[in-house]
């Protein structure tokens, strides 16, 4: 199982999902989207509407599935926990 | 009026800008939309501080859970409060996106935090799209409501909704005038009845749309 979450260093609810992915012992890749620059920050933002439909954050990839928001219900069905 | 009575001065942002500051000018605001600061302290200081940043960074209080992309109709959307760009979104999930406000019929804004269940399609939708005490009567305005452009008006103690857009020429109806029952296009007269959408031009009548109030707010209905 793939684990990636895309972040904002600003945002209470992506440091939420992270910190309840630790707690969890949930092996995830982040992407703190603001904290990138030029061609990079573009391309993550790209990559988050498309992924998402929006530009809201946290988004976590969970293998093919997408939850916008800090959805602990979703995350626990999907990581089996 | 007494100086009490009046809203608070809104404060200019610039070095200096603190907490106190931010609060004291969005609560009012956020209260005409119908909604009110989260009631969890702790986290609304923390979304307040993490605007502080954003303002330094970028000299505006873009929402910390959303990103700016460059395109500025994008951006000015996310700009805290950005109730009235996301009405219908977040009169479904009862908060603004971040939760630093909560709509003013939810008690425990507690119980919101890390919740991001939408109603399941279908389910009704109630939105505050304004304070009655707003909407004086015989006036107009425009509110955007999801995709949709509405006109509101008041006619004594009735409130109504037509399409914002005349079918004449596109004219903004919300910027018209009400004459009776009757609002008038701002661009070339045309007139429309407003509790049933007619007009005397042929195949031009508007959709209307029924309001109600619930406490001080006058309300629509959509589905999710």
């Amino acid at each position: 199982m793939t684990v990636k979450v895309f972040a904002l260093s600003t945002c209470p609810y992506c440091r939420m999902t992270r910190k309840y992915l630790d707690e969890n012992e949930v092996d995830y890749d982040v992407a703190e989207v603001d904290q990138l620059a030029g061609q990079e920050r573009e391309d993550a933002i790209a990559e988050v509407k498309n992924i998402s439909g929006g530009t809201s954050f946290p988004v976590i990839v969970i293998d093919e599935e997408v939850i916008v928001g800090f959805n602990k219900k979703r995350m626990k069905e999907l990581l089996d926990l | 009026m007494s100086n009490s009575a009046r809203p608070p001065k809104r404060r200019m942002f610039g070095p200096g800008t603190t907490i106190e500051d931010l609060k004291t000018y969005m609560g009012p605001f956020a209260a005409s939309l119908g909604y009110r600061f989260n009631t969890e302290a702790e986290f609304v200081d923390e979304v307040l501080a993490s605007e502080l940043e954003i303002l330094e960074a970028t000299g505006d209080v873009y929402c910390p859970c959303r990103i700016r992309t460059g395109d500025p109709k994008e951006d000015v959307a996310i700009i805290c409060p950005c109730i009235p760009f996301h009405r219908e979104q977040f009169a479904a999930i009862r908060k603004c996106w971040c939760g630093l406000f909560i709509r003013t019929d939810v008690s425990d804004g507690a119980e919101l935090l890390g919740v991001m269940d939408e109603p399941e399609a279908g389910t009704p939708i109630d939105i505050p799209v304004c304070r009655v005490s707003d909407l004086k009567p015989g006036s107009v305005r425009h509110v955007k409501v999801g995709k949709n452009d509405l006109a509101i008006t008041r006619v004594g103690d009735e409130f109504f909704a037509v399409s914002n857009i005349c079918r004449h020429a596109f004219g903004p109806l919300g910027d018209g005038v009400m004459e009776g029952y009757e609002l008038v296009c701002p661009w070339h007269g045309w007139r429309y009845d407003v509790r049933d959408g007619t007009t005397d031009h042929p195949g031009s009548d508007l959709r209307v749309q029924p309001l109600f109030i619930v406490n001080e707010y006058v309300m629509i209905r959509t589905s999710a």
